[in-house]
């Protein structure tokens, strides 16, 4: 089994009345890519805002690269995070906005035409940001967490807006870097796509883990989509 | 700090907005030292001050060249509520979790910002101001220690009104809000406490620049009278503690919250 890098240990997060998670223990292995699923509004956003300090948990903790998110030594050069489609201002160009970010860690601005190369937004370097589709800004998000070369990835929904060829791009982009070693944890609702895509599954319902391995024991022989809706429903098997 | 001031600067250069606020803010400037020599030239409607003839009719004038401040506040704001109404603030905080590092050097960048700003408006209200006498020949001269008393207002004000959107932005977090309610406070309430209650309006900002400046405008209607307010060092002071005030403030609110 390869080295746990992210760890959720007894996590809670209490919103007023509501409850977002759960008591949520889990791991997350590098060389793999792990898929994060549950129903909309299960707790995914909300656990992995707390793994990345920007939620502060109830109780309990969550652990990135052997600590929490807040003590890393310059956290963008071990810890790549896309969690919504906005983190970018609409008014600078794609290459403004990476300079924004590069310049804040310390980063060559030379890495930035190679992360634009890797997510195929060269021709779009110099074109603002508000002109973008829903997949440029999700490739451009993708590029901003590729910034510091992290050995670590989290992704929100990354697959959202992206059109059929994007999703086949972000299934082999995600597949190759995790064959480098890399650890990724990606959450989604695209059951289909994420069965293609994912070597081990955590599967959240109502802030609870409700089940955790990998792909093939979470399957048992059926799709994820009848595996997930029976785990997450209480369906019979 | 040093990379995160840079990527700050970055910003502030980079958007076309923040440009456009600088052309508004010196325009804005400019038509506070135009207007008043035509009002004061106008036989009829003077408001009981002494016409662009006297000192104090020039004093009356060029006091106004420090009136841009409102676009310091709202550069300071619009750097703080940016973060939040475009979703940057995520970012932000992932390449640097210490938030109170972040907020130190927006707290920098806004006092730069506010500092280039009033200094921009202030050369326009000035160059404006010295234009438009010329076409109300005689007038008094402008003395250059009128117009470095206007200057000290000037550059503090900037400093200490760019912390104090921060201060603002990260408590309202909605930039409309915030934006609008600076204006309205601004140009409206805070005008309106500072000339008819001078007694309070003496510790707001607004009063605290105008003793800064400490020039006398004369008789007048409106009973302005520069004794009445801060002399400069007491007004320095309470400028320098809406900036405290307004630093904690932002620090408190940012470092707390969730970003959902």
């Amino acid at each position: 089994m390869s080295s746990v890098t992210i760890e959720f240990q007894s996590l809670s997060k209490q919103y007023k009345d509501v409850l977002a998670v759960s008591n949520f223990t889990a791991q997350v292995h590098a060389g793999r890519v792990t898929g994060f699923l549950g129903p909309n509004g299960a707790g995914k956003s909300t656990a992995l805002r707390c793994l990345l300090g920007l939620v502060n948990p109830t109780s309990g903790q969550a652990f990135i690269g052997g600590g929490p998110y807040s003590a890393l030594h310059e956290p963008i050069r071990s810890v790549g995070a896309v969690l919504d489609s906005r983190g970018f201002h609409p008014g600078l160009t794609a290459m403004q906005n990476l300079k924004v970010m590069a310049s804040a860690s310390g980063i060559d601005f030379a890495r930035i035409e190679e992360v634009l190369k890797i997510v195929d937004l060269e021709g779009a370097t110099h074109k603002r940001t508000k002109g973008f589709s829903l997949g440029m800004k999700q490739r451009l998000s993708l590029a901003i967490a590729m910034l510091g070369d992290p050995e670590i990835l989290v992704l929100d929904e990354p697959a959202n807006g992206l059109d059929p060829i994007g999703i086949v791009w972000l299934r082999e982009f995600l597949q190759k870097l995790a064959s480098e070693g890399r650890t990724i944890l990606v959450s989604s609702h695209q059951l289909a796509e994420m069965q293609n895509t994912v070597n081990e599954v955590l599967i959240i319902n109502k802030g609870v883990l409700v089940a955790q391995g990998t792909i093939d024991e979470i399957r048992r022989g059926k799709s994820l989509e009848e595996a997930f809706l029976d785990l997450t429903l209480g369906r019979s098997a | 700090m040093k990379n995160l001031l840079q990527s700050e600067l970055r910003k502030l250069i980079y958007l076309r907005a923040n440009w456009l606020l600088l052309l508004w803010s010196g325009l804005f400037a400019a038509l506070g030292t135009v207007a008043p020599i035509m009002v004061l030239n106008s036989e009829n409607n003077r408001m009981g001050f002494s016409g662009t003839n006297t000192p104090e009719g020039i004093n009356a004038v060029f006091s106004n060249a420090a009136g841009g401040y409102l676009f310091a506040l709202i550069m300071g704001i619009l750097i703080m509520t940016n973060e939040y109404r475009h979703g940057t603030a995520v970012g932000t905080f992932l390449v640097t979790p210490k938030r109170s590092t972040v907020l130190l050097a927006k707290l920098i960048a806004a006092s730069l910002a506010g500092l280039v700003n009033q200094i921009f408006s202030y050369i326009f209200a000035v160059g404006s101001g010295l234009f438009a006498l010329t076409f109300f020949e005689p007038h008094a001269p402008v003395p250059g220690e009128l117009l470095m008393k206007v200057f000290r207002a000037t550059v503090i004000s900037g400093l200490v009104l760019g912390i104090v959107g921060v201060g603002l932005g990260a408590l309202v977090k909605n930039q409309v809000v915030a934006v609008t309610g600076a204006v309205i406070w601004t140009l409206i309430v805070e005008g309106l406490i500072v000339a008819f209650v001078e007694s309070v309006g003496k510790y707001l900002p607004a009063g605290a620049i105008t003793g800064l400046v400490n020039v006398d405008f004369g008789e007048n209607e409106f009973n302005f009278a520069i004794e009445n307010y801060l002399s400069p060092g007491p007004a320095t002071l309470v400028l320098l503690g809406y900036a405290a005030v307004f630093s904690i403030i932002a620090m408190r609110t940012t470092l707390r919250r969730d970003l959902d």
